[in-house]
């Protein structure tokens, strides 16, 4: 292989810039780890780390979901409608099959089937409506945002549905494996979802096909790749994480509630943002989205205990996001 | 108005590696309208943009009326009244034309603007130009031809000393041709210089009343054009060119590889017919506008035809799409290398693998050594210069990275290779080792189709040569039996 003569040390240094660009999200997040250890007591504990992961599991699945959608150059606003909606269904289903004499645990396994079922129906929808009118993914998914919601709000009367599901429901959200200092189940399935994703996303063609199809679809089409394809499958991984995390939603409160999720899509959006996916699409890394997830997490779980109010820590959060993207395109700059 | 001239004198212009003009003196007179000719690469659109101010010449000084002219920028020169009116349109289609003309200096009275004067005053100008075009119409309305006499217009509102049309035919149909010249004749009648650039030498004769042709950066001749014929024209242009030998051992092998019949895109182009043989290199020739880049891209589905059929081997395909012309052994470097054949802000390892992800993944699993030993193959087998592999592509030259596009096709080991333009936008040395790599693949039995405006350039690198016009393909010619002049002329058509 051929080696264009830099001089070593400018060539040292720009790949050392790089790797500290690459890298200022973990860097970061050590020093804030660091610095809330010294200054809040309660900080480094088992208990209040397994319930940073816990409470961020949540969004914190989407996240990666929402990282394949926006590598490959789209946007997703619909999630938060979904959350909502998987639980109203798991809800009602237990609530009326049981009704009619069905077992309470098949019903509620049949009806995560649905919904499971649903998340891949509604991506492909999504999928195949941007490819074939050509509408910003933005807009499509708005409509479906709102069309969701309706669609919880109609499903469930309007009202929580609580005490339906069975006992067992309430573990995805709520349990933790081990009694009640354990591991989360939710931390669990965060992480199982992480991998999943990650796999893809990093030894799979559908993975590299992302990548390809968010940095410049023109050229991924005319290389052989079925960008509708790829467009669908992302769009079917975040709904499917979504869903995921709907069942952790209204198992963690034992209730259906269509406005679960409500206005979420903003804040997973930011913490994939601040794990350094280019909203551009084509760059970016599961890997970041995953410490992008616990630094947010971190950083409002620190704030809360240094009891800083919660209106300061919108600004806080505003000025992360804020930096996140001044830093990924000032990267973006010096890789070229 | 007075008489208007501009004059260059000592023009030079060097990039890294090439001398785009050579010393160039010329002068142009107002009221008239005159030519500019050369064929790709004879420095013309360079002399264009440095009268523009796009460019800076390195030496060389340009004066206006005998006054000399600094121009740092395109805003410079549009200050002293030189205008361009390019194929991209500057208008704001959802405006009116009236709107478009004053833009950002519309009249006002009482700090309100004043409707009536804008379309009183802009009637006023297109009478001057013998345009019947409502200044209340949107500007999206308008046909090709319109905008740019609207733009015309507007360039003469602003007191245009000269103004610069470079191709401004080559999106219209004849009777658009016919009205668009009417205008250039009323703003000849102005006293306005008016510079016109275009590759259809027919038009010329209608139109210019001077000829100027340059070659290779050298200004070759300014002429009347009523004492040159089409040919002396085309003469000038080439000179005694001596085209460069193919290696001898390229050998065409007797077995057609892809045969197409029929082929047509409304519009585009009508029932092309030919077969490729086992390792033959086949050129195609045209104007642009001719199709040939609108075939290529049927043929390998990037966008669909719509009768006919490719036969490559024993499948025969009545729809083509990427997909299926990847795993049928067909690669495509497009036009366009940085919009359509590269992912720019993407490693070069990412880029040089793409086309070939069926080859090394293991199913749905990718295989990263596989990966890697693929990317590393072609960085050494093409000699692209590379600071690593990880690097993205915007950091590599034109040249590298039209390796790179041609390396990502190399990895799915293809039967057929097009080539639109391959030598576009890259330096001398990395347009041959590009034919080199042509070749190199030929010898291996690899078919090539060749598209380039640059006719030398055919002539050096294929074993035979199609000639389209108007979307059909009107002559078959050998580079052994064939000067560059007629090459050139067959091209034009009559």
């Amino acid at each position: 292989m051929k080696i264009a003569t830099a001089t070593s040390k400018g060539f040292d240094r720009k790949r050392t810039a790089i790797f500290l660009l690459d890298h200022i999200i973990e860097i970061c997040l050590i020093l804030l780890v660091i610095g809330l250890t010294l200054t809040a007591n309660r900080f480094m504990t088992w208990a209040n780390w397994t319930n940073i992961l816990r409470a961020n599991a949540l969004k914190g699945v989407i996240a990666f979901g929402m990282t394949m959608v926006i590598i490959s150059g789209l946007i997703d606003l619909s999630i938060g409608s979904t959350v909502g909606l998987s639980g109203v269904i798991v809800a009602v289903a237990c609530r009326d099959l049981t009704a009619r004499g069905m077992n309470l645990t098949v019903a509620c396994l049949l009806s995560m089937a649905v919904c499971l079922l649903m998340a891949v129906f509604i991506g492909w929808l999504h999928g195949v409506f941007q490819e074939k009118t050509r509408m910003p993914a933005f807009i499509v998914t708005l409509t479906s945002r709102y069309a969701l919601l309706g669609l919880a709000g109609i499903l469930s009367g309007g009202f929580p549905i609580a005490n339906q599901f069975p006992e067992w429901y309430n573990n995805l959200g709520g349990g933790r494996i081990g009694g009640a200092n354990g591991i989360p189940i939710a931390a669990v399935i965060l992480l199982l979802c992480f991998f999943a994703i990650w796999f893809i996303m990093e030894y799979t063609t559908t993975g590299r096909a992302t990548y390809a199809v968010g940095g410049n679809p023109e050229s991924a089409r005319l290389s052989g790749i079925d960008v509708g394809k790829t467009k669908i499958i992302a769009f079917i991984a975040v709904q499917i994480m979504s869903v995921i995390s709907g069942f952790m939603t209204s198992g963690q409160v034992m209730s259906g509630t269509f406005t679960f999720g409500n206005g979420w899509e903003l804040d997973v959006i930011a913490a994939v943002v601040v794990g350094g996916t280019s909203f551009d699409g084509g760059v970016g890394k599961v890997w970041g989205t995953l410490i992008g997830v616990i630094f947010t997490g971190v950083i409002s779980n620190g704030m809360t205990l240094l009891n800083i109010d919660v209106h300061t820590q919108y600004v806080v959060k505003a000025m992360i996001v804020f930096l996140a993207v001044l830093l990924s395109s000032y990267r973006a700059r010096v890789k070229a | 108005m007075e008489a208007l001239t501009i004059r260059a004198e000592h023009i030079t212009k060097d990039y890294p590696g090439t001398r785009a003009l050579d010393d160039v003196n010329l002068t142009f007179d107002g009221g008239k309208v005159h030519a500019v000719v050369g064929k790709n690469g004879s420095g013309k659109s360079t002399l264009l943009k440095i009268l523009a101010g796009a460019v800076i010449p390195t030496e060389g000084s340009l004066f206006l009326n005998e006054e000399k002219l600094h121009l740092r920028s395109t805003s410079d020169a549009y200050e002293q009244g030189i205008c361009s009116v390019y194929q991209e349109m500057s208008l704001v289609p959802g405006m009116t034309v009236a709107e478009n003309i004053f833009l950002g200096r519309l009249p006002t009275k009482n700090q309100i603007i004043h409707w009536p004067e804008v379309v009183e005053r802009s009637k006023a100008l297109l009478k001057k130009m013998k345009s019947d075009i409502n200044p209340q119409e949107l500007v999206s309305r308008l046909s090709m031809w319109q905008m740019q006499v609207v733009e015309i217009t507007k360039a003469l509102s602003l007191n245009a000393k000269v103004i610069m049309l470079d191709e401004p035919t080559s999106a219209l149909a004849q009777n658009e041709v016919e009205n668009l010249f009417e205008a250039i004749k009323a703003l000849r009648s102005q006293g306005v210089i008016v510079i016109y650039v275009s590759h259809k030498l027919q038009e010329l004769p209608k139109i210019a009343d001077t000829v100027t042709v340059l070659r290779d950066g050298q200004l070759i001749g300014t002429k009347n054009m009523k004492e040159l014929s089409q040919k002396d024209i085309i003469e000038m242009m080439f000179g005694e060119v001596k085209v460069k030998e193919r290696p001898s051992d390229l050998k065409i092998q007797n077995e057609i590889v892809m045969e197409v019949k029929g082929l047509t895109r409304e519009g585009k182009y009508t029932n092309i017919n030919f077969s490729l043989n086992r390792g033959e290199v086949l050129g195609i020739a045209g104007m642009l506008g001719s199709g040939r880049t609108e075939l290529l891209r049927g043929i390998f589905g990037a966008e669909p035809f719509e009768q006919g059929e490719v036969i490559i081997g024993k499948a025969v395909f009545r729809s083509t799409n990427p997909v299926k012309m990847v795993r049928a052994g067909i690669g495509l470097t497009p036009e366009d290398r940085k919009t359509e054949g590269l992912i720019l802000i993407q490693s070069i390892r990412d880029n040089l693998c793409y086309a070939s992800m069926h080859i090394t993944a293991n199913g749905w699993i990718e295989n990263k050594e596989m990966r890697n030993a693929f990317a590393e193959k072609q960085v050494k087998e093409l000699d692209i210069v590379i600071s690593h592999l990880d690097a993205t592509c915007n950091s590599l030259s034109g040249g590298n990275q039209q390796k790179v596009v041609v390396g990502n096709w190399l990895n799915t080991s293809p039967k057929i290779m097009l080539y639109d333009e391959p030598s576009r936008g890259i330096d001398v040395n990395a347009k041959q080792q590009i034919f080199d790599i042509i070749w190199q693949q030929a010898r291996k039995g690899v078919s090539s189709i060749f598209v380039s405006t640059e006719l030398e350039e055919l002539l050096e690198v294929c074993h035979r040569i199609l000639i389209m016009r108007k979307g059909r393909i009107v002559d078959e010619v050998y580079p052994e039996k064939i000067k560059v002049s007629e090459l050139y002329e067959i091209c034009m058509g009559g």
